[in-house]
């Protein structure tokens, strides 16, 4: 069973404010879906190798040419606080 | 032995370079800044639900030609991964990196000292990233732009070679002349496009075990490097000498207090959960394209100064001085170029240009004399115009006022005399007031000659060629 | 009401003959929206005069119909695609009122074929669900029994098309949700290949096992709607250079193939009888068009579950720090720092199996379980790509039933996300190995819900795929339609 510490420590990772309710009840159903998973356990995987989930013939790059997208205000316009066409936190970073 | 020698630090250094392309590294806004904030951004570079990252080929080509330039080993196939953490210019919520697998690995560059010394500085790794984006902190708040949200970088990660913070420095410039040389960077440290970490300790000398590490940011200056690097070895040694113990941590560097100072500890330290990207499949450099990307390779300034050698004769010293940056060796060229003198143009720009330049603190880009001033002056000098010795009071008007060689003659009236019947009269009557000097002369003391010829440079106000003076003093006394 | 089941076929057909023009179809449909699908909670959003307005300017060009493959359809788009000025909130509160800056490649492709979008339909929070009841925005009813889920993700796709509402749909499939809602709802519904359909602007939840693929009442639809959206895409670096078929074209006619269908009895064990019934009905059914059954082992199917939890929640918790509350989407009222912001903000803004999820992928992840988790996962994915690519040296295809049950009921699983995870044990694998899978309806179970018969094909082998398809369709004959429209609808 994961404990609460366990539980907040991975909250806080995930940037994730939880309730004590939540607490609770993401203690329990992550300690049963991980106990679930041991079952990966049985399988012998030994140096099998990494999965490639992209066809090969996909292409992954693209020419060095400039296209500026049409209207980056649009992209202002979903901000939940604007300043001087800035994104605005109204709160100070803290080096994390 | 005072105690700060008892001591050697050990310094590595990670340089994240921005790369000189015409888009960002996973989407097509330019890769460049307008004044305004966030309005070089797009769907991509600003993390909108959905987007994907597409690599930029260039980019690609312009890391390699780094690793090729900095004497590594390209793989041919390396993987992107996320680094996640939280920071509100990173609107994603990673980083596109790469981590276990970067393109190139082990290479090496040789860094040159004023004495003429070399030293190997192993590399450990270069790998592609993309930028974050700025933020600003106010009172009321932070403020973020993402214009530079996706810009190219390649992170060079030294070896932990070097030992004195002079060592990092110059390897700091050394690789900052290659990437400019090969047109992967601009090497603008100031604005931010070549930036550097370094990571510090230190140890007794003739210890092998390394110090605890720590790891100094926000180093934005070439002015800085070496001062922040001493900086922090001084605190090192000297809370060692105290009996303390270094904590491995992250340092930042106060340029308005001339201080480092904490930014976090190491249990504070990030777990990143580094993954391979799966909107990306591997990075795949065919052996065709690296050799395109080695045959179309610009000229490094090892080649460079190999080149002036042998073109012109320089000595070893003379060819790195001239290829330390690709704006000098450009001047050089150019000056060359029209000169048609290699050591004489060596000479003017090393010593008289560089001088001049570093007494008043400045680069051979801003030089007031342009490539062609100097030529022209070398010319008039080889031609005989104008003497050697003129040619520095020349110089040093020129260098003042940013005329031309030949105006400042005209105005000053620096035209040499190479007359040889106004010479003869100047000589004549110079032997004539010197009787027992011309007695001695003739009767074999031929040392006297040069007597002769300093009278008449001095009557000359030494505008008299030096060259067909001599042979005419010598002819008139020997008559 | 004259309209709401018709196919693309049939109203390509009148539109050709000129029976009726785009403007009359559509507004049926948006009819039919208004006054059902209070019932069915199936729209988030409905584009009623930007829909009749495209109509109307396909009414002058009627002669389009001919040329244009989806002249005139309308269709229903999941909400986690983005639709340029449209909002997108993918299910969840994080998200709501967030206007979508661009369109997806996949959307922009059927548009521009003539396709009318006529509305963006209810789903679960970021496609993490099998019952559509993560979704913030309220359940969705099945069209055949109104207190029984319509399976998820992509539940408002499902029920939109089942209900009426929409000629076909989009939905996205991560690890079986465009196929588990098609089966629980009585449609075909479509996975294609990893690559096949660009992802780009589709909103991401474990971007190696996401795929776009439509909702529809017949094979021939199907095959229409990824023949105009397939396709290599220069935004999206995983997708296919491969050329697209002209899948229609190969449909012209009932294949008369005897397929090699691979069965693997142990991996079907534990499924509801009735599911079992029906899915062995339809194998008789291949056999009755000369096909064959021979048993395969895909011993590593059973550790799907495991793999893809792990797999797809450790991509999803990176996918989804972008929510955060800086750039976008909710944003918490009370912070006082950067990290109280983030925190609160995704606190607040995610739905619980979200927070799950995420916290779930973060644990995968994170420094000392890497290697236990997500790359052991990684390889024994690696595995279960292999039994497929050894069962497909013995057959053309592998089958099983969709899901396990039919249409559960309302809030029957919501407290235990193990069990809903048990919905999609006979879907996960089928992403995990990037193959094409499609559900198709093969009958009813006792309670009058349908059930669907699952065709697995070889990598990039949609063509074949719909052939067998077609030709199962063909003799299975015309399938039952919900009792919802009864008396709703006429053709």
């Amino acid at each position: 069973m994961l404990n609460r510490e366990e539980v907040l420590k991975i909250a806080k990772l995930a940037r994730l404010t939880l309730t004590e309710e939540e607490i609770g009840f993401y203690q329990k159903q992550l300690t049963r879906v991980l106990g679930h998973i041991q079952d990966l356990n049985q399988v012998p995987t030994g140096t099998t190798a990494f999965v490639q989930h992209i066809p090969s013939d996909a292409e992954p790059f693209r020419k060095d040419d400039a296209e500026p997208f049409p209207s980056p205000l649009d992209l202002m316009k979903n901000a939940p606080s604007v300043e001087n066409n800035s994104f605005l936190l109204p709160t100070i970073v803290e080096h994390s | 032995m005072s105690t700060i020698e008892k001591y050697e630090s050990v310094i590595g250094l990670e340089i994240h370079a921005q790369l000189l392309t015409v888009s960002k590294m996973f989407c097509r806004c330019p890769n460049r800044f307008g004044s305004l904030p966030n309005t070089q951004i797009c769907p991509i570079c600003t993390a909108q639900p959905g987007a994907l990252p597409v690599i930029n080929k260039k980019a690609v080509e312009l890391g390699v030609r780094a690793a090729i330039a900095l004497n590594c080993q390209t793989h041919l196939e390396s993987i992107f991964a996320r680094k996640n953490y939280y920071y509100p210019d990173l609107p994603k919520g990673y980083q596109i990196t790469q981590y276990e697998q970067p393109f190139c690995t082990k290479g090496e560059v040789f860094v040159r000292f004023k004495n003429g010394d070399e030293k190997r500085i192993g590399i450990t790794r270069i790998h592609f990233e993309e930028d974050a984006g700025k933020s600003n902190h106010e009172s009321y708040g932070t403020l973020v732009n993402l214009n530079r949200s996706g810009v190219p970088l390649i992170e060079i990660v030294s070896e932990p070679d070097m030992r004195t913070a002079h060592e990092a420095g110059q390897y700091l410039r050394t690789i900052r002349g290659i990437l400019r040389y090969a047109d992967i960077c601009d090497g603008n440290m100031e604005e931010g496009n070549f930036r550097c970490d370094a990571n510090i300790s230190v140890r007794l000398k003739g210890t092998e075990k390394f110090g605890t590490r720590v790891e100094l940011k926000n180093i934005n200056s070439f002015r800085f490097v070496e001062k922040a690097i001493e900086y922090e070895v001084q605190r090192q040694v000297l809370a060692v000498e105290d009996g303390e113990k270094i904590i491995q941590q992250t340092r930042s560097w106060n340029s308005a207090k001339n201080i480092t100072e904490v930014m976090r500890e190491k249990e504070n330290a990030h777990d990143y959960r580094y993954f391979p990207e799966p909107d990306l499949p591997s990075l795949v450099i065919s052996v065709e394209w690296l050799d395109k990307i080695r045959a179309e390779m610009p000229e490094l300034p090892k080649q460079a100064a190999e080149r002036f050698k042998k073109s012109f004769e320089l000595s070893d010293y003379d060819a790195a001085v001239l290829t330390s940056s690709k704006e000098m060796a450009q001047y050089f060229e150019k000056v060359v170029a029209e000169s048609k003198n290699g050591k004489s143009s060596a000479n003017w720009v090393m010593n008289e240009l560089l001088g001049r330049l570093n007494a008043v603190g400045k680069e051979i880009e801003s030089s007031p004399v342009t490539a062609g001033q100097l030529s022209e002056l070398i010319v008039k000098i080889d031609s005989g115009q104008i003497s050697g010795k003129i040619a520095k009071t020349v110089f040093e008007e020129m260098f003042a006022t940013g005329k031309d060689a030949s105006s400042i003659i005209t105005e000053k009236g620096f035209v040499q005399i190479s007359d040889p019947a106004a010479l003869e009269n100047a000589i004549r009557k110079v032997i004539e007031s010197h009787p027992s000097q011309t007695a001695e002369y003739r009767a074999g003391k031929i040392k006297l000659l040069g007597f002769f010829v300093g009278q008449v440079m001095k009557e000359t106000q030494g505008q008299a060629n030096p060259a067909l003076l001599n042979e005419l003093v010598k002819k008139l006394l020997d008559q | 009401m004259e309209f709401g089941i018709q196919t693309i076929k049939e109203l390509l057909s009148g539109y050709q003959k000129k029976q009726f023009k785009p403007s009359e179809v559509i507004g049926a449909y948006l009819t039919n929206i208004s006054e059902r699908d209070e019932k069915i909670n199936s729209f988030l959003q409905v584009r009623i005069e930007e829909s009749l307005g495209r109509a109307k300017r396909l009414d002058e060009k009627m002669c389009e119909a001919e040329t244009l493959p989806l002249f005139g359809i309308p269709i229903a788009i999941k909400d986690n695609f983005l639709v340029s000025g449209w909002q997108a909130t993918a299910g969840s509160k994080i998200l709501s009122g967030y206007v979508s800056p661009y369109t997806a490649t996949s959307v922009e492709r059927l548009e521009a074929m003539g396709a009318i979008v006529i509305g963006k339909v209810n789903c679960d929070e970021f496609a993490m669900g099998s019952s559509n009841e993560n979704s913030a925005f309220g359940n969705v009813r099945n069209p055949w029994d109104l207190e029984r889920v319509p399976g998820g993700s992509s539940g408002g796709s499902a029920a939109a098309v089942a209900a009426g509402f929409a000629s076909v749909s989009l939905g996205t499939d991560t690890g079986g949700s465009i196929r588990q809602p098609a089966s629980l709802c009585g449609l075909v519904g479509l996975k294609p290949s990893y690559g096949r359909v660009s992802r780009y602007g589709v909103i991401s939840y474990a971007s190696s096992l996401d795929q776009v693929g439509p909702f529809s009442r017949t094979v021939w639809d199907s095959a229409r709607v990824l023949e105009v959206m397939a396709g290599f895409d220069d935004r999206d670096a995983t997708s296919s250079k491969r050329s697209v078929p002209k899948y229609t074209e190969e449909l012209k006619n009932i294949s008369e193939k005897k397929f090699t269908l691979g069965v693997s009895r142990k991996w079907l064990e534990g499924v509801d009888p009735d599911v079992a019934k029906s899915f062995e009905a339809g194998l008789e059914m291949f056999k009755k068009a000369g096909g064959k059954i021979i048993e395969i082992d895909l011993p590593h199917a059973r550790y799907a579950l495991s793999t893809y939890y792990l797999l797809a929640t450790s991509e999803a918790s990176s996918n989804l720090a972008r929510y955060d509350g800086v750039h976008y989407g909710y944003r918490t009222q009370s912070a006082t720092t950067s990290e109280e912001l983030y925190s609160r903000s995704r606190g607040e803004g995610f739905g619980r199996e979200v927070k799950l999820r995420i916290m779930l992928g973060t644990y995968a992840l994170s420094a000392g379980y890497y290697d236990a988790f997500y790359l052991k996962a990684n390889q024994v994915r690696k595995k279960i790509q292999e039994d497929f690519e050894k069962a497909f040296t013995q057959c053309d295809f592998v089958v099983a039933p969709t899901s396990p049950s039919t249409a559960f009921k309302l809030g029957e699983k919501t407290d235990d996300p193990l069990k809903m995870y048990l919905s999609d044990i006979f879907t996960l694998p089928v992403n995990l190995a990037g193959l094409p899978g499609l559900s198709i309806p093969c009958g009813l179970d006792s309670k009058n819900l349908p059930i669907g018969f699952q065709l697995i094909g070889k990598p990039f082998g949609e063509s074949v795929l719909f052939e067998a398809a077609q030709q199962f369709e063909a003799l299975r004959g015309e399938f039952p339609l919900p009792g919802f429209l009864e008396g709703a609808c006429r053709r």
